[in-house]
This record gives structure tokens, C-alpha cells and sequence, in this order.
């Protein structure tokens, strides 16, 4: 029997299962295959094998499979979970429902606290204190837990959090506490806060464990059901699970820490776009991913995806949400995407989103009953969106409704002719700005400029705004990749085991310092070998992180902890680049002393898959994909006659100038006048927007 | 085609309504990204936690063009420093790209007490000052006769810190050496002062550079368009708004916990809000006093809630606001009264206000909420680290019911927004005592149709051999406020026991006492109001509270009627 060769990965949506499909057998610039289908609620395991089917594989041929999922953030944003019963330390059974006491929307006197996920009488104390250097204060009193057990099952606890003060630094009564209710109650699953982080503030670690105590045994459910089923298909490799942190994890490991897949989606799009750039050479990437909600964007400096532990689930403008002390790749959604709806209000002000269409009824040209203008209406009337290429050619779109419904926005912005055009030209100038506005946040608000960086474009509506983003921010360079898409997937099937370990600390960084961080660094290392053990004999590749700080500041600085910096003398090296990036991001240094406040390691052990190769390039000449003209409105740059190219007949090598729209491959690239396109080996589009590829 | 013909362009604007909108969410996005860097590099908690600061972008004349996150107490400060500068120095001395204004004085233009510095610095377009970004932060200590600058027992405010005029601090990007000496010198924290500071200063600059790219591509000219029309907007907003509210004038009457009876009238009418604060005590020499500026705030707080209470908050949304003070009252203080703990005024007169308006829009405004800031000063040397540690921070409390549900638990009060708490385990490292309790209040108080939120217990164990306290809590002598039949809140009140003999003393406002290792500061703020009978509460939700713990069984059938064990 032949040795299985497809590497696929598959990616859950609200809407679609995505299925992106490597062949490894293929040879130099063989392509990637991509499929679609519709996500299958509540057994989603049916959709992904509908996109196994669809792609006309078989699951014996496939030699990894990785998948991402959406069950953790829909079971936490439907509070559809196990029922939770909490423990903590005497005095701090209210930490959840006092949280941080914010309110960020503080004009409104409705405001409305978000309410505990463990009612109160759930929330149960046990004595026993630790200081904040780990040391015993008052010893643990475990003699109340067997008729607190009795209380939980009575009232039907399904899965137990357990977080006490100080477990940061010391676990030791954590772990006690978890033990003793494993031999009073064998049968409950248990999660000690000090399992998932390692880092202060109880509030935030007692929520952490809550949230993971109320989806581990979906999460569980849901991977178990899943792998049966491929399994009973033919699937003979265990399934590997995206995180949020840009790598993926064993089944066991992601049912253990279960909020950490929460995002995999969007972080497998940035940190695809990590690899991407890697692999093409440009390590500074902006990487922009506009789907039908919302647009996210993350910077990526030197090849790597930023990842942090600040996630809150739900969390808006208006509202503080529930937050999960996780490893999340450190990126800004705000709710501007294809499906977002323009409005005028009654002081003739345009607004696009956060309200949206969403898939249903969509956007007015879907013709299922959507009235209000969205973002695809506008693109679609500026000739931006082909009528042909619309929703990937299976919609034929009521151009007529969409024209009526962005007419009314014209109007109302004063417009006396051709007022659906200017409502349309209007909706995708506030929604470019919309997507600057988060794009500086991630770059010039951190003292970093764009135009350093290149602009990795996805999603469904990526390439359609992106070069004009570009122009705007200054970035010479957009890169839109064939998979745009389905990019997600694509994130996932170049995904290496991962794992993110953050620890808070306090430590001078003096000579004793640096050796403190030294022992615990080599610790947390040790840890993450056990973990990622996968029975082969390859070990973890390392990096780590210090967050520093001037001391008496509370906001610090990741910086990366190179191998020189932990011997004699060496920290002072690390110090001054926390020095210099300070300066670079708030315009002035102090002279005060630095400490570290937290340490961050990053373990990877590679999936063994080969990076996938380019193609030779072959000629420049484009014509053969050429399939025509039409008028293409560029908003602020007039209306110009633009070339069309279909993605899929263009080949490694050849190259246009815009203005030109590219389409066929599940998303419009719009290129701008001036700017230059060429296809990479990886048939990549690469546009420099002056005009010289 | 004419150019009135125009859909884009007409006679009346020089750009297209997008272009402006653009500009204006610049204006938005400055604001908010200034108060981003000044959380992220200020030294003091107070300001990266409490967040007792605030960043706007005003315009060339003063006028606020846009607020940023944060306190809501803060958003309409700004433009008074503004115009002061504008008028006691930029015209005799015409600012420099990269000057940089402080002022702290709440009589120019400081607004609040000394410890609050404004930063001012002027935006450059086309060879003019088109805007200008400012902030105001709560510095830790600006000198006076106590730690932490305010004092219960000054009398004037020269006690309360060093009064800093509109100064300039910086001149065309050379810090004046002098300024910063002068203020080091007068702090004992001047390492704080510093780094606080330099992150006003950096915040400033970080808007100022933002805005400079906007002027650049749009040009001064439609840059100054935007931040006028933007203002006008923010009018439109609140005319419509207050066209919906009811008409009449109202008043309110009301003793507080020091024995001043306190007054206001509000007369809404189709285009005005008029608060008439002119019938109140005379000025005092308790640090209680506000400046007229001061009282403005609650003032266009309250109305911001009850017209438009969105997020956008500029020039334009006050400006149908008029406030009528008498010079010489707690209101309209002549110097050199003193103010430090100027919030224990500027609460109570929000609360009042709010309660005057509640029984007219029982729909908008619901029960009244503990109403105070419960300060916490507390002080000492870090058993552990041997350092100066200074705790300065409000507390949660229990708001009240509202017209549709039960009130919110353990919230800051409502001149406070994006206000975080301390964590225990943070403020045991940081501060070297211990935190053995932050827990709901369970005291009767707030019974309703809707309960009144619960306030928190929070005990401090002070372990530094040589602490010190000042706790300043109003609303200790009367309970939150109920509405229609409901019962009224609990009260805010600290207790310290005694190490040793376990004596307790319960205050509701005690100034620099000692304390020593073993006191346990004992933290005890009010349950909300309530709203509605009590007898109409859903059963369930009262046996809810009673399987919570919220609720005793006896109360829950004396005031409720509810036999819980049913």
C-alpha cells in the first residue's frame, strides 16, 4: 500500500468548512487544493467530512490532518457548557462576580455588569493562605471539601474550577485541592487554575479556569466525536487541533486547556501569514484578513506572530466580556467586513458596521431579503466585484436592489445624480479608514512605521481594500495569496506543535536576577518537553521571552532573551534593548532601574512536513489570463477602465499593471492605477503599489 | 455644472462630508491612542489602574473637539486649560512646534485639586497652531502638608500642593530645566512625578504627531472644517436628544453626610439644560469645596447620560448646558479655599442631580448607587522590599436598582468608567500588606421589585511597622436612595480593628491616622437602592438570594413575604 502523502487541513466556520489539501507526492510547485462546504451545526463533524467527499479524497491517502474550530467561542458566547462548581480561597468566592469593577461604556447609566458564569452558592471557600512569595501563611484546611462535593453534586455540578490566591507563584494547595476531589469525586473533571496559567491577578486566573471548566467537556465531546468519526473514514494519524497561539496541539493536550483554541481561526490566517512571509522572504508583515463580520489585523515582526494572554472573551467597546489568561495571537478585529451595513443618521453622518448582514439574508444583491446596503453592495455597484465572480460565481446578484438601496445613501448624503454611486463610493471610503484606523493601532500607535512593512492581504474581502489601504498607510508592497480564501486553513495545514508558557515574576535585573530567570526559564522548558513529548525523538525548539519594565511602570515590554544575555554581565545587553524599544515606542527613556515582571517561552516541534517549494517562473506575458475589460470605480481615485485576469489561469511568472481586478479564486484583488502585479512560484500576486515588480 | 450642483462639493463646506467624517474619526482615534500611552508608561496605579486621567484633542480656540477613553469625570475638563494658556500666554509668547504647557491650578484652568496637571501641546499646520492635544493625570504627591498632597486638615490651598500657573514646560522640544526642578523638588515622590509626567508629555506628542499627519494630507484648512462641523454634530446630537426630555424645572433639596444641606434646580426646556447652583452654603475652609469649573462636570455628565449617552463627547454636546453659581459658595470658591478632596463634593452634587432628574425619567435613571469615591489612602514602608509604597485608590459599590432589573455589584461610582480595582494578589506584592477578604456585602439594605446592587467588603491587613491611613467616605450617614416604594441602600463606612486587643472603630472619614502591623483596615461599601414594592419581587429571585447567601431567610419573609425554604 502506498505511504499516505496529503497533508489537509480543515477549518470550521459559522458558514463554511474550509479544507486546504498539500500533496506532498506533487513536486515542485504543485498546487494547493482547496475546497468549501457548508458548516453542519450541531454535528460538525458531518461538514468536514462533506469537504473531505467534496475535494474527492479519500481519508487513506491523508498522512496529517489539522483542524480548527469555533466550539469553544460559540459554547462560551451561548453559555452553552458543563454546569460549574467553584473553589477558592476563603474570603474570595466573590472574585468572579466583582471582577474589575470597569465600566467602559461610562456615559451609560443602564450599563449592565456581565454576569458570573457560577452562581454564588456554586462558589465555595476553603482556608488556607499563601504570600506572594509562594511561602505558607496559614495551611490549607481541606476538611469542608466532602460536604462541599455533596453540595455539588446535589445540585448537579458537572465540572469543577478550583483557583486560590497566589497559585502563581506556588500550585502546591491548588494541586492539594485537586487531588482531594479527585479521590471524593473521581468521576468530575477538575480544573486547577495553575494547569492553564501562571500569571497573577486572581480575578482573571478564577475566570480562566471557569471558562475552562465550562467547555472542557464539550471541547472533549466534540474532538472525540470528531476523530471517531475520520478514524471509521480512514484516517489512520491522531487529528492535531489549532490554537489560538499560532500552533497546534495534540487532542489530549487541547481538551486539557481548552480556551486555548478558542480563536484558531483568525490566528491561523496571521500566523499563516507569518510562514507566508517567510517563505517569500518579507519578515515584516502587516497581515490584514477581512472576512463578512469583521477585519483583523496583527503585526508580524521578524517572522513572528506576536502572542499574548490579555484575550477576553466577548469582549467590545462597550463591554469588558470574560477574560481567559491564554496564549492569543495579538491582533485588532474591529466589525467592518463584506457583510458590515452603511446607514445614515439623522445628522446626515455615513456609518458602516458593526452591524451586518451576515450571511443571511447578506448583503441586498443576494437577493434573500437583506434591504440594507453592506459593504459588498458598494463593491459590487463600483464594478470592484465582477457580476459574473459574485460569491464565487453562485449568486447572480440583484444588481438592481443593491443599486436602489446605496441610491437612498447617496441621497442622503446630499447627492442629487448618480447618487447610488456616491453612497457606494462613500460606504468604501469609511470603510477603508475604518480598517486604517486598525491598522495604525497596530503599527504606528507601537512606534512602528508601515511603510517598513509589507501587507499580506485574506479572507474574502482582503484583497479587494487592501491596495488601497496600502497606499494610504504608505506600504509599497501587497502580497495576496492563491488561498486567500480559504487562508485560515492554509495557516493551519503549515502549523507546528506549539506551546506558549507565561509566568509572572518579580526580579531585579541584576546579576541574581538574570540567574533566577535563568533556573525558572530552563524549568518551564523542562515542563514543555514532558508536554509536547509526542513518543518521537525530536525535542522542542526554544524561544524566550522577559517582559520588562522601568521599575514603578505597570505596562511592560516583551523582549526577546537571547543566549548571551542570562551569563555575567550579560543582562545589562538586554536591558538597553528594552531601553531602545521604549524610546521607539513613547518618544523618551528614563533613567530608572529595569525588572523583569514575566516570562514567556515558546516551545516548537516542527510537524516534519517539507515547506512547500515554488515553481520555476515562466513568462511575463499575462494575455493568456486576460479575459477582459470593465469600468472599475477606485472610490478616490476615479473611475478608470480596468483589465480582468482569472487567478486560476494565471501562472508563475506572469505580470500586469493595473488598474486591473483579478478574480475566480473566491475573492476580488482590485489593483490600483500605477501599481504592478507578478506571480511568485508560489502563485502568490505581488503588487508594488510604485509601480515596479 | 456649478459647484453648488455638486453631489460632493457645496458652497457651504470645502470638503466632501466622507473627507470631513475621516478627519473627525482621526480626531477620535488621537484621543483614544494618547490615552493608550499614557496607561501604558505612567508609574503612578492611579492612573494605569484607576485610570484617574483624561486625553482630548481641542481645536484652535480651546474648544473640545473630540475625548478619550477612560473617566468620564474628565472629558469636559480639558478645554478649560486649554483656553487659559490660550489667553494668559500664547498671546503674548506665540507658541513653538514642540512647546509643551502644564497647569494645575484649579483656579487657571486646573479645574480639580493640584495633584491633577494638565499638559497642553500645540498642533502646527501650515504655520499655525490648528488644535491642540491635552491631558489631565492625577500626579501621587505635589508637595503640601501631607502625603499624597490633599489633606483633611488643610484650610487654604497652599497646603495642598505646589499651584502651578500655565506654565511652559517645554520649548520647541527642549525640556525647560528649571520647571521640572522646580516640581521635583516640591514631590516626595519625584521619581513618580517624573515618569508621570513623561507620560502626559508622551501622550501629547503621540496626538500631536497623529494629527500633523492628518493636516498634512487634507490640509489645515479642512482639518479646522472638520473639528468645527465635528462640534456641531456633537450639538445636533444632544438637541434631539433633549428635545425628548420632559420640560419643567426641578429641584431637589437634600442634607449631606457633613450637614450641609445642598440645592439644585434644573430647567430643561426645548433648547437649554439650566442647573441653578446659586442657593447653596458659602465656601468652606474643609477641602470640600469645587471651582466652577468643577461643578461643570457632573453637570455635563449627567446630561451627556440622560440625551446621548454614546461614546462621542466634544465642545459641541455641552453647549446647551448653562450653569448659573454664586462666587463665594462651595461651588464658586474664591481663592485661596481649599479643595483637595474636591470629589466628596462633586460626587454628592452628581447624586443629587441625578436623583432631582430620576423622578422625572424613572426610565433613564434608576435608584441611587453609593455615590462615593470610599478613597483609600493608605501608606507605609514594604515590610519586604523596604520601600515607600502609596496606595491611592477609590472603591467598588453597590449601584442601584433600575426601572427593569436588579442593580449592578461591586462597580466603581458613576464618576468613574473605565476605573479598574487593585488584585489582591498584586497589591500584597506590590504594597506589602495582605488583602484577607474582597467579598459582596451581604447587609440588609436595597430591597425591591429590582434589589439595589451589592457594595464589597474589603479588609486591609497593614503589615508595614510605620502605616498610615486617611479613608474619606461619603454617604455613611445616608443610605443610597430607594424609588417607588422600595427600600433605600446600605451605607459606606470603614472600620479599623485594632492588632492586639481587636478594638474596632468604625468611621466614614479619618485623616493621616497611624496605623500599625496587625490593624486591619475593614472596607464596608453600600448596597444600592432599590426600585418598586418589594412585595411585587419574583419569589424565585428572592429564593435565589437566599440560596446565594445574599439574603437571610428571615428577611427575605419579613420584607419580601417570602417563605424561602418553600
Amino acid at each position: 500500500m502506498a505511504q499516505p502523502q496529503l497533508r489537509i487541513a480543515t477549518d470550521v466556520g459559522g458558514t463554511f468548512t474550509d479544507l486546504v489539501v498539500f500533496d506532498e507526492s506533487g513536486g515542485h510547485g504543485s498546487r494547493v487544493r482547496t475546497a468549501k462546504a457548508s458548516t453542519t451545526p450541531p454535528s460538525f463533524d458531518q461538514g468536514v467530512v462533506d469537504v473531505i467527499d467534496r475535494a474527492g479524497l479519500s481519508l487513506t491517502d491523508v498522512a496529517s490532518h489539522v483542524h480548527g474550530t469555533t466550539v469553544v467561542i460559540n459554547a462560551l458566547l451561548q453559555r452553552k457548557g458543563a454546569r460549574v462548581g467553584l473553589i477558592t480561597t476563603e474570603g474570595f468566592r466573590d472574585s468572579l462576580a466583582i471582577a474589575r469593577g470597569n465600566r467602559p461604556d461610562f456615559f451609560n447609566l443602564e450599563f449592565e455588569k456581565p454576569s458570573a458564569f457560577v452562581p454564588r452558592y456554586l462558589r465555595r471557600e476553603v482556608p488556607g493562605r499563601l504570600t506572594y512569595t509562594g511561602d505558607e501563611r496559614e495551611p490549607l484546611e481541606m476538611s469542608g471539601l466532602p460536604s462541599i462535593v455533596e453540595d455539588f453534586q446535589a445540585a448537579g455540578v458537572e465540572a469543577v474550577a478550583v483557583c486560590l490566591l497566589h497559585s502563581w507563584v506556588n500550585p502546591d494547595h491548588e494541586v492539594a485541592v485537586k487531588e482531594e476531589l479527585g479521590r471524593l469525586w473521581p468521576e468530575v473533571g477538575v480544573i486547577a487554575s495553575s494547569e492553564i496559567t501562571r500569571e497573577w491577578r486572581e480575578y482573571e486566573r478564577t475566570s480562566t479556569a471557569v471558562l475552562s471548566a465550562f467547555v472542557q467537556p464539550v471541547v472533549r465531546h466534540y474532538l472525540e466525536q470528531l476523530e471517531h468519526r475520520l478514524g471509521e473514514s480512514g484516517l489512520t494519524d491522531p487529528t492535531l487541533v489549532m490554537q489560538s497561539n499560532g500552533g497546534v496541539a495534540t487532542i489530549e493536550s487541547a481538551t486539557r486547556s481548552p480556551v486555548s483554541i478558542v480563536e484558531s481561526g483568525p490566528a491561523s490566517g496571521m500566523h499563516g501569514a507569518a510562514e507566508l512571509g517567510r517563505l517569500i522572504g518579507e519578515i515584516d508583515v502587516l497581515a490584514l484578513d477581512i472576512g463578512g463580520t469583521t477585519a483583523k489585523c496583527s503585526l508580524i515582526e521578524n517572522g513572528q506572530v506576536r502572542v499574548m494572554t490579555d484575550y477576553s472573551i466577548g469582549e467590545s467597546p462597550t463591554t469588558p466580556g470574560y477574560p481567559a489568561l491564554v496564549p492569543v495571537v495579538d491582533l485588532v478585529e474591529i466589525g467592518n467586513g463584506g457583510g458590515s451595513i452603511a446607514r445614515v443618521d439623522d445628522f446626515g453622518k455615513l456609518h458602516v458596521g458593526p452591524e451586518s448582514a451576515g450571511a443571511r439574508p447578506g448583503p441586498v444583491a443576494y437577493g434573500m431579503g437583506g434591504m440594507a446596503p453592506t459593504t459588498t453592495d458598494a463593491n459590487l455597484w463600483l464594478g470592484r466585484i465582477g457580476t459574473s465572480d459574485f460569491c464565487g460565481g453562485e449568486i447572480d446578484p440583484d444588481l438592481a436592489a443593491a443599486e436602489a438601496a446605496l441610491a437612498t445613501i447617496g441621497r442622503d448624503l446630499g447627492a442629487e445624480e448618480d447618487s447610488a454611486s456616491v453612497g457606494a463610493r462613500g460606504i468604501v471610503r469609511i470603510a477603508n479608514n475604518n480598517m486604517i484606523n486598525a491598522l495604525k493601532l497596530v503599527s504606528v500607535n507601537r512606534g512602528r512605521d508601515p511603510r517598513d512593512f509589507t501587507m499580506i492581504a485574506f479572507g474574502g474581502g482582503g484583497a479587494m481594500h487592501a491596495v488601497a489601504l496600502a497606499q494610504e498607510l504608505g506600504v509599497r508592497r501587497v502580497v495576496v495569496p492563491e488561498t486567500a480564501a480559504v487562508f485560515s486553513a492554509w495557516g493551519m495545514s503549515v502549523s507546528d506543535l506549539r506551546r506558549d508558557l507565561f509566568a509572572t515574576v518579580l526580579y531585579e535585573l541584576d546579576m541574581e536576577g538574570a540567574a533566577a530567570l535563568g533556573r525558572q526559564f530552563e524549568e518551564m522548558e523542562a515542563s514543555a518537553t514532558e508536554e509536547m513529548s509526542t513518543g518521537s525523538s525530536s525535542e522542542p525548539t526554544f524561544r524566550r521571552y522577559a517582559t520588562l519594565r522601568y521599575r514603578g511602570q505597570a505596562h511592560a515590554l516583551e523582549i526577546e532573551v537571547l543566549p548571551d544575555d542570562l551569563v555575567i554581565d550579560g543582562v545589562a545587553g538586554l536591558a538597553d534593548r528594552f531601553i531602545e524599544r521604549f524610546e521607539t515606542e513613547y518618544t523618551y527613556r528614563l533613567d530608572a532601574s529595569v525588572e523583569a515582571v514575566g516570562l514567556h517561552l515558546v516551545a516548537t516541534l516542527a510537524s516534519g512536513a517539507a515547506p512547500p517549494e515554488p515553481a520555476a517562473l515562466g513568462p511575463a506575458e499575462s494575455t493568456g489570463a486576460h479575459t477582459g475589460r470593465r469600468m472599475v470605480d477606485f472610490a478616490e481615485e476615479g473611475t478608470h477602465e480596468a483589465d480582468l485576469y482569472d487567478h486560476r489561469s494565471l501562472e508563475p511568472g506572469m505580470a500586469f499593471a493595473g488598474p486591473a481586478v483579478v478574480e475566480g479564486a473566491g475573492t476580488s484583488v482590485v489593483v490600483h492605477p500605477g501599481a504592478a502585479v507578478s506571480v511568485d512560484g508560489y502563485r502568490n500576486l505581488i503588487i508594488d503599489l510604485d509601480g515596479q515588480s | 455644472m456649478t459647484l453648488q450642483e455638486d453631489p460632493i462639493m457645496s458652497s457651504s463646506t470645502i470638503a466632501d462630508p466622507i473627507t470631513l467624517e475621516i478627519i473627525q474619526s482621526s480626531l477620535q482615534s488621537a484621543a483614544d491612542e494618547m490615552f493608550l500611552a499614557m496607561r501604558r508608561t505612567a508609574m503612578s496605579s492611579i492612573i494605569y489602574e484607576v485610570l484617574d486621567m483624561g486625553t482630548g484633542v481641542l481645536d484652535a480656540s480651546g474648544e473640545l473637539a473630540s475625548s478619550g477613553a477612560g473617566i468620564p469625570a474628565f472629558v469636559g475638563v480639558l478645554d478649560k486649560a486649554g483656553k487659559v494658556i490660550i489667553e494668559t500666554l500664547a498671546a503674548d509668547d506665540p507658541p513653538q512646534p514642540g512647546d509643551v504647557y502644564f497647569t494645575s491650578d484649579p483656579y487657571r484652568g486646573g479645574v480639580t485639586h493640584l495633584n491633577d496637571i494638565v499638559v497642553v501641546m500645540p498642533v502646527f499646520s501650515d504655520g499655525r497652531v490648528v488644535a491642540w492635544t491635552a491631558n489631565i493625570a492625577h500626579n501621587s504627591d505635589v508637595g503640601g502638608m501631607a502625603p499624597g498632597s490633599a489633606s483633611g486638615d488643610a484650610t487654604e490651598i497652599f497646603q495642598e500642593g505646589l499651584r502651578i500657573p500655565p506654565i511652559k514646560a517645554i520649548a520647541a522640544g527642549e525640556p525647560v530645566r528649571a520647571v521640572f526642578d522646580l516640581l521635583e523638588l516640591n514631590s516626595r515622590m519625584p521619581d513618580t512625578l517624573r515618569g508621570d509626567l513623561w507620560a502626559q508629555i508622551a501622550a501629547v506628542r503621540t496626538g500631536a504627531r497623529r494629527l500633523e499627519g492628518v493636516c498634512d494630507k487634507y490640509g489645515a484648512d479642512v482639518f479646522e472644517a472638520a473639528c468645527a462641523q465635528y462640534q456641531d454634530y456633537g450639538e445636533q446630537l444632544s438637541r434631539a436628544a433633549l428635545a425628548d426630555l420632559p420640560k419643567g424645572t426641578f429641584a431637589l433639596t437634600e442634607e449631606i453626610d457633613d450637614g450641609r444641606v445642598l440645592d439644585v434646580k434644573i430647567t430643561i426646556s426645548d433648547d437649554e439644560f439650566l442647573v441653578d447652583l446659586r442657593d447653596n452654603p458659602d465656601q468652606t475652609e474643609f477641602p470640600t469645596n469645587i471651582t466652577r469649573d468643577a461643578a461643570m462636570i457632573p453637570v455635563q455628565m449627567l446630561f451627556k447620560s440622560v440625551t446621548d449617552p454614546g461614546l462621542i463627547a466634544n465642545g459641541g454636546t455641552f453647549r446647551p448646558i448653562t450653569l448659573l453659581t454664586r462666587p463665594g459658595s462651595v461651588f464658586d470658591p474664591k481663592e485661596p479655599a481649599p479643595m483637595g478632596f474636591y470629589y466628596d463634593l462633586l460626587l454628592p452634587l452628581y447624586d443629587l442631580m441625578w436623583r432631582c432628574l430620576a423622578q422625572e425619567m424613572p426610565e433613564r435613571l434608576g435608584a441611587g448607587h453609593f455615590a462615593s469615591v470610599c478613597a483609600t489612602l493608605l501608606s507605609g514602608t514594604h515590610p519586604d522590599t523596604g520601600q515607600q509604597y502609596s496606595i491611592i485608590e477609590p472603591q467598588l459599590g453597590g449601584w442601584g436598582a433600575t426601572s427593569g432589573r436588579d442593580g449592578n455589584s461591586a462597580m466603581f461610582s458613576g464618576v468613574h468608567g473605565e476605573t479598574y480595582n487593585c488584585p489582591a494578589e498584586v497589591n500584597e506584592a506590590k504594597n506589602g500588606l495582605f488583602v484577607n477578604r474582597m467579598e459582596l456585602n451581604t447587609e440588609p439594605g436595597g430591597e425591591g421589585r429590582h434589589a439595589g446592587g451589592r457594595g464589597i467588603v474589603m479588609e486591609y491587613e497593614i503589615r508595614s511597622a510605620d502605616g498610615n491611613a486617611t479613608l474619606a467616605f461619603t454617604r455613611s450617614k445616608f443610605a443610597p436612595w430607594a424609588a417607588d416604594g422600595a427600600l433605600d441602600g446600605s451605607p459606606n463606612y470603614c472600620e479599623i480593628i485594632r492588632a492586639g486587643d481587636g478594638e474596632r472603630e468604625r468611621h466614614s472619614f479619618v485623616a493621616g491616622i497611624d496605623t500599625q502591623p496587625g490593624d486591619v483596615i475593614r472596607i464596608v461599601t453600600g448596597n444600592g437602592g432599590g426600585v418598586g414594592d418589594p412585595s411585587e419581587r419574583d419569589p424565585e429571585l428572592v429564593r435565589q438570594d437566599v440560596r446565594d447567601g445574599l439574603l437571610s431567610a428571615e428577611r427575605a419573609f419579613e420584607v419580601y413575604g417570602v417563605d424561602a425554604a418553600s
